[in-house]
C-alpha cells in the first residue's frame, strides 16, 4: 500500500491528500502543518485510517467531515499533545501573574475575591496548577481572597480531581522543590496533592454549551478554557462563546489553548497581546460592542 | 492558604427564571444588556422567531445582533433562515459575517435555499453562498457547486466555489471543473485553481 510519497507501512496517501487534510485541520483548528512535516502527518493519518477501518483516504476524509464517531476529536487528539499535566502551557500562567492580576486588582476592593475558573478541568491538573503557580509566583497572593473553581462535564473526572492522586508523568513540568512542597508520595508511581490545595479548589459539574447550566457561573475575572472549543462544531462554538461571555465580569479575561483563537470563534471579545500570551477580554462596561 | 471556596451556583440557583413574555418585552428595552439577555433566553424557541426578526432589524449593537442571530440559529427552521438570509446582502461586513456564520451552522436546513442564493443578482451573495455549501455532505456539496459553476459568469464566484470543492468535492466534479477552466481560460487563476482541485479530488481512491 505504501507509495513513494509515504513512509514504510503507511497507507496510500498522496501529497494532494495530505494538503487537503492539512487545509481541513487548519480551517477547523488553526493548527498549521505543511509538507515538511509529511512523516509526522502520514503517521497520524495512517493510525486514524487504521482505527476507523478506512480503506482509502477518500473514505477516511468522508468519515472525518461527517464527524462520525467523533472522528474530528480523535484526529485532533492524534495531532496534539493531549496529555494533561501540571503547569501545561505555563506561559499563560506567567501572563496571569505578570499582567492579568495586576489589572484585575486595580478595579477591586481589597475584600472582593479574585475569581478564576478552569473549564473544562478534567482531572484537576489545571486548577491545581493555577493555585500552585499563584502560591509560587504572585507576591500579593496572601493579600487577596482568591476563589478557584474547576468544572467539567465528566463527573468521573471531577471525582478524580477531588481525590488529587496523580501518576509521575503528570509532574514532568514541575520543579523538584514545587513537587516536594505540594505532593506526598502514596505509592511507587503515585502522588497525592496537598490537602490544603485540595480544599482550595471547588470542583463542580458544568456543560459549556448549556446556557441554563452556565447561568450558575457569573462574575469570573479569569477563565481558562483550553483545548475544548476546537472540538465543537460551528453552532456549539458560537453558543459556548456567548455562555463564556456571560460568565466573565466586564473586563475579565479568557485564556484559550494554543491552537485556538477567539477571533475565529466570536467577535464578542477583544484581543489582548501580552509578553507571555495572547488572551481575550470581555469589554469593560460601557464599551459598545 | 489564601484561597476561598464557595458554591458558585448557590446564588443563581435561587433565581426564578423570567417569563417568555418578559423576554419579548426586553427585546425592545433601551438597555443593551437587557436586550442581550432576552436574545440569549429566546434561543431555540420557535415562537420567538418573529420577535427576534423584528429585534434584529432594529438592533445596532454588534454583540446583541450576534446574540439574536445565534438565537435564530438555534431555532434553525425555515422562518429563522429566511430572517437571516437578507443579512448576506448587508453593507455592514460584520453583519454579513455574523449571518454567514450562523447559517453555516445549519448545513441541512440551508441546503434547499442554496439554488436561490446561487441565482442572486449580487455576486457577493453568490460568493458567500459557496461557503454555505462547505458543511454539506460531499455528494450534495459537489452537486450544488457544480450546478453553479456550469453557468456562472463571474470568475470570482467560480473561484470561491472551486476552493470549496477542493475540500469537499468528489471526483464527480471533474467534468464541471474542466469545463469551467476552459470557459475562463483567459483568467489564469481559474484554470490554476481547477488544476489544484482536480489533483486533490480525483486521485484519492486506492
Amino acid at each position: 500500500m505504501a507509495d513513494s510519497e509515504s513512509p514504510p507501512g503507511a497507507v496510500h496517501v498522496t501529497q494532494d491528500d495530505v494538503r487537503r487534510l492539512c487545509e481541513f485541520i487548519y480551517r477547523r483548528t488553526g493548527m498549521s502543518f505543511n509538507d515538511n512535516k509529511r512523516y509526522y502527518i502520514d503517521r497520524r493519518l495512517s493510525e486514524r485510517m487504521a482505527a476507523t477501518g478506512a480503506g482509502s483516504f477518500r473514505s477516511y476524509f468522508a468519515t472525518l467531515r461527517s464527524d462520525a464517531n467523533h472522528e474530528i476529536e480523535h484526529l485532533v487528539n492524534a495531532f496534539t499533545v493531549n496529555e494533561t499535566y501540571f503547569y501545561r502551557e505555563d506561559h499563560q500562567l506567567r501572563c496571569m501573574t505578570s499582567d492579568l492580576l495586576g489589572r484585575i486588582v486595580q478595579g477591586k476592593k481589597r475584600e472582593d475575591p479574585i475569581r478564576i475558573w478552569s473549564i473544562p478541568c478534567s482531572t484537576g491538573e489545571e486548577p491545581y496548577s493555577i493555585a500552585m503557580w499563584l502560591m509560587e509566583n504572585w507576591p500579593e497572593v496572601d493579600s487577596h481572597n482568591i476563589e478557584i473553581v474547576g468544572s467539567d462535564i465528566d463527573t468521573r473526572a471531577l471525582n478524580l480531581a477531588g481525590a488529587g492522586i496523580y501518576g509521575s508523568r503528570a509532574l514532568m513540568r514541575l520543579p523538584r522543590d514545587v513537587i516536594d512542597r505540594y505532593f506526598a508520595r502514596i505509592e511507587a508511581d503515585q502522588v497525592q496533592i496537598d490537602a490544603g490545595l485540595r480544599d482550595s479548589v471547588q470542583f463542580t459539574r458544568a456543560n459549556l454549551i448549556d446556557a441554563s447550566d452556565m447561568a450558575r457561573y457569573r462574575g469570573f475575572d479569569i477563565v481558562f478554557c483550553r483545548n475544548v472549543l476546537i472540538y465543537f462544531d460551528d453552532a456549539s462554538r458560537r453558543i459556548a462563546a456567548e455562555n463564556l461571555y456571560d460568565c466573565l465580569r466586564p473586563g475579565g479575561y479568557i485564556c484559550l489553548g494554543h491552537s485556538e483563537t477567539m477571533s475565529r470563534i466570536s467577535p464578542l471579545f477583544g484581543v489582548c497581546r501580552f509578553a507571555d500570551a495572547i488572551v481575550y477580554q470581555k469589554p469593560e462596561a460601557g464599551h459598545v460592542g | 492558604m489564601p484561597f476561598v471556596k464557595r458554591n458558585p451556583g448557590a446564588a443563581a440557583a435561587d433565581k426564578k427564571p423570567d417569563s417568555l413574555a418578559s423576554h419579548f418585552t426586553d427585546l425592545g428595552s433601551p438597555d443593551e444588556e437587557g436586550r442581550w439577555r432576552a436574545a440569549r433566553a429566546l434561543g431555540g424557541k420557535v415562537e420567538a422567531v418573529s420577535a427576534l426578526a423584528g429585534a434584529l432589524a432594529r438592533e445596532r449593537v454588534p454583540r446583541v445582533r450576534e446574540a439574536i442571530m445565534t438565537a435564530l440559529m438555534r431555532v434553525g427552521d425555515d422562518a429563522s433562515i429566511l430572517t437571516l438570509l437578507p443579512y448576506l446582502c448587508s453593507q455592514d461586513a460584520g453583519e454579513r459575517g455574523a449571518a454567514i456564520e450562523a447559517l453555516q451552522a445549519l448545513p441541512e436546513a440551508i441546503a434547499p435555499f442554496l439554488p436561490k442564493l446561487f441565482a442572486d443578482s449580487d455576486s457577493d451573495v453568490r460568493i458567500l453562498a459557496t461557503e454555505l455549501a462547505r458543511n454539506l455532505p460531499a455528494e450534495e456539496a459537489t452537486r450544488v457547486l457544480c450546478a453553479l459553476i456550469q453557468n456562472e459568469q463571474h470568475a470570482n464566484v467560480c473561484a470561491a466555489a472551486i476552493e470549496v470543492l477542493a475540500e469537499v468535492g468528489t471526483d464527480d466534479a471533474v467534468p464541471a471543473l474542466q469545463a469551467c477552466a476552459e470557459r475562463f481560460a483567459g483568467t489564469a487563476f481559474v484554470p490554476f485553481a481547477v488544476s489544484i482541485t482536480i489533483a486533490r479530488i480525483s486521485k484519492t481512491e486506492s
